[in-house]
């Protein structure tokens, strides 16, 4: 996870540095509002950061501004703020600019961390669709459960993006490719029989009681999940 | 032309500016040596001077004016004519007159006394001696006269002077010496500017002459070094490793073509043939759109070929240290794991993963994922059926070491350097899938984290080892 830590408590940053990095963080530290903003407007998608941590008093830029003018530019990465001041007109105010969430100092870290996790996990505002379903297979993105004919069927981790991606892509040809970019996040060939071996156990789980077998396979081109028309 | 080039070379001015200054110094000390000799001569003078007035003093206290004259006339012995030529002048006169001494006539001055000498030659025939009076001099000319003028008694005028060529003589001593530096200081600065500049742009010449066979594509040239670690011999260094670094991303760039062209024949061929059969025996749309699904996946297959070759060029030139995150590797290599198991149990093969957690490292996810990816798959792929994978990671106090080892027949210790050539494949694997270009992609990947990669035996079997610095 990449994390933009906006700061000018350079104690506190560097501890909250040290604590981030423990959990296998990624944080890039800003000192002051303008060039934190400058750091979460850069368009380049290697430079996307998953959530802000934003302290109200900065130097050049206070936090309030920093979010109005991110949400003015149309970024939408989650602000999580960090203050002193703890008014309910304060909260208010930065939930209004724009702000994801507040943190009030001090605090301990186990809650920042918490709390940006939560961020992080936030589900971005065009995935409203959190049952997905195709004939008589149905996938639930929020509960991570999978039921073919009202039968829960248990599905190891990488077997439920597998099958998720197929589901979103009902009826049209998915390349053994793009599962691997999508399903695994490899953007290389693997030699070996990676998207095979899946779908062989994607498919006995699947079809342990049922006798139609969803997944169509389309010999060296790759697969359809067949809808019933 | 070339006297011309070594006048206007940084040496010879840096020469003649050290020059300029060195006579400035000397000019100083020069100066300062002459005031403080001109002084002390000229308060030796003036001692002499009051001891010979003290001593003439004394003869007129004891014994009146005649005795005073007795004196003087001793002192000045024959040099009392005005003819002789002597350094020392006294007037001695009373109320009479004068009454000894070599010069002619003197205005009763006291004090501290300068003077011109001049003589007059008298109708006579006869010289007479005279000394003008004349202010402190701003410099010494023979015949100038330092003296002191006193009154003994009432009415008793003494004076006794000296000729201040001692003090005249220094001076031209003084400038003589100078001039000698000078010119020696000139004659040293230009042999040494002109030695300095020659043998500066000797090297210069050198680094030019290499610089221009370079471009005259003798690409392996170097600028000779002489050892001795100074300026020149630095810059010539950082020339050549400048060259070196060059030479290595040409010749990778080299070595990157030619293997594309080498190795993309055979899938380029395949395409083709499926896209002959699809042409040829294809009747219905379904057909179609399997041929077509089929070569996309072979192009994409020569595209992935592409990448790697890519890959291994970008990260052998460090371009990828941008993407460096703070990451889980633990969370790679569970992932990894997840991802391998089934394929390895599909091939009759066990694959165990045994992670510690929370294994912090900077690195570019992507490659590290096709890092551990590849030796899995090396793991699984040239091995026979019942082998066992086991990938693991450790957190030592000064490492993280993450390894893929397996039970299969390992590779011999001669060939372990040479998997990690590009294209480069084991007898034995020529029958499986792979270009060769895993294991070099490995290496490149590990080099850019600054991790060290050790083949090993595993008694039996192969044990890759990718040890990352702990931060």
């Amino acid at each position: 996870m990449h994390l933009l830590l906006i700061e000018d408590d350079i104690e506190l940053a560097e501890a909250l540095l040290a604590g981030f990095r423990e959990h296998c963080y990624s944080v890039v530290h800003a000192a002051d509002g303008a060039s934190g903003l400058q750091l979460a407007s850069d368009p380049r998608p290697e430079a996307e950061f998953q959530v802000v941590i934003l302290d109200r008093m900065l130097p050049q830029l206070d936090g309030l501004s920093v979010v109005r003018r991110l949400r003015a530019a149309r970024i939408s990465t989650p602000v999580i703020f960090l203050t002193t001041m703890s008014g309910i007109d304060d909260r208010v105010n930065g939930l209004e600019a724009g702000g994801d969430d507040y943190l009030v100092k001090p605090f301990a870290f186990a809650e920042l961390l918490a709390r940006v996790r939560v961020l992080a996990r936030r589900p971005l505002p065009d995935q409203v669709v959190t049952v997905l379903r195709v004939g008589d297979v149905e996938l639930d993105l929020l509960q991570r459960t999978v039921t073919r004919a009202g039968r829960p069927i248990e599905l190891l981790p990488q077997e439920f993006r597998l099958l998720e991606y197929l589901m979103r892509n009902a009826n049209r040809v998915v390349t053994r490719t793009m599962l691997l970019d999508k399903v695994w996040d490899i953007h290389f060939d693997p030699q070996t029989s990676v998207v095979e071996s899946h779908i062989s156990r994607l498919r006995a789980k699947l079809n342990a009681e049922s006798p139609m077998d969803p997944i169509q396979t389309l010999r060296g081109a790759g697969y359809k999940f067949l809808a019933p028309s | 032309m070339r006297r011309l080039r070594i006048v206007h070379s940084e040496s010879f001015r840096l020469a003649a500016l050290f020059a300029v200054l060195f006579l400035g110094l000397a000019g100083v000390l020069m100066g300062l040596t002459y005031w403080i000799v001109e002084g002390t001569q000229r308060a030796e003078l003036l001692r002499v001077i009051d001891a010979d007035i003290g001593t003439i003093d004394n003869g007129f206290r004891q014994e009146g004016i005649d005795e005073a004259v007795e004196v003087v006339r001793q002192r000045l012995g024959p040099a009392e004519t005005a003819d002789a030529v002597t350094g020392e002048y006294i007037y001695l006169a009373d109320a009479t007159g004068k009454r000894a001494g070599n010069l002619d006539s003197f205005a009763a001055e006291v004090g501290v006394v300068w003077m011109r000498r001049s003589r007059h030659e008298h109708s006579d025939g006869n010289a007479a001696r005279t000394l003008g009076l004349a202010k402190e001099p701003d410099e010494y000319e023979r015949g100038t006269v330092l003296g002191r003028g006193v009154f003994i008694a009432k009415d008793v005028y003494l004076f006794v002077g000296r000729d201040t060529a001692t003090i005249v003589a220094t001076r031209t001593r003084l400038i003589d010496a100078f001039g000698w530096v000078t010119g020696v200081t000139i004659l040293l600065a230009a042999i040494g500017g002109i030695v300095f500049s020659v043998q500066f742009l000797r090297r210069i010449d050198a680094i030019t002459r290499t610089c221009n066979a370079i471009v005259a594509g003798r690409f392996n040239d170097r600028i000779a070094l002489r050892g001795n670690d100074d300026e020149m011999d630095r810059l010539a260094n950082a020339i050549n490793m400048m060259l070196d670094r060059i030479g290595a991303l040409m010749e990778n760039l080299q070595q990157v073509s030619s293997d594309i062209a080498h190795d993309l024949r055979t899938p380029l061929t395949h395409l083709r043939q499926r896209l002959e059969e699809a042409r040829d025996k294809s009747s219905t749309v379904e057909d179609y759109s399997v041929s077509v699904a089929r070569a996309i996946e072979d192009t994409d297959e020569l595209l992935s070929i592409f990448r790697a070759l890519l890959r291994i060029s970008q990260i052998d030139t460090g371009t990828r240290l941008a993407a460096f995150r703070t990451l889980s590797l633990s969370d790679v290599l569970n992932e990894l794991g997840a991802m391998y198991v089934p394929v390895a149990e599909d091939a009759g093969k066990t694959l165990r993963v045994r992670v510690e957690n929370g294994a912090c490292i900077d690195g570019d996810k992507e490659l590290l994922t096709q890092l551990f990816s590849n030796l899995i798959e090396n793991a699984l792929g040239h091995t026979p059926p019942g082998t066992q994978v086991v990938v693991s990671l450790k957190l030592d106090p000064a490492a993280v070491v993450a390894s893929v080892a397996d039970s299969g027949p390992g590779i011999p210790e001669n060939e372990r350097a040479k998997v990690l050539r590009r294209f480069y494949r084991l007898s034995v694997s020529r029958s499986s899938r792979g270009y060769g270009l895993g294991l070099a992609l490995v290496s490149s990947i590990a080099n850019l984290h600054d991790a060290s990669l050790v083949l090993s035996d595993n008694a039996p079997g192969l044990r890759a080892t990718v040890s990352f610095p702990k931060r």
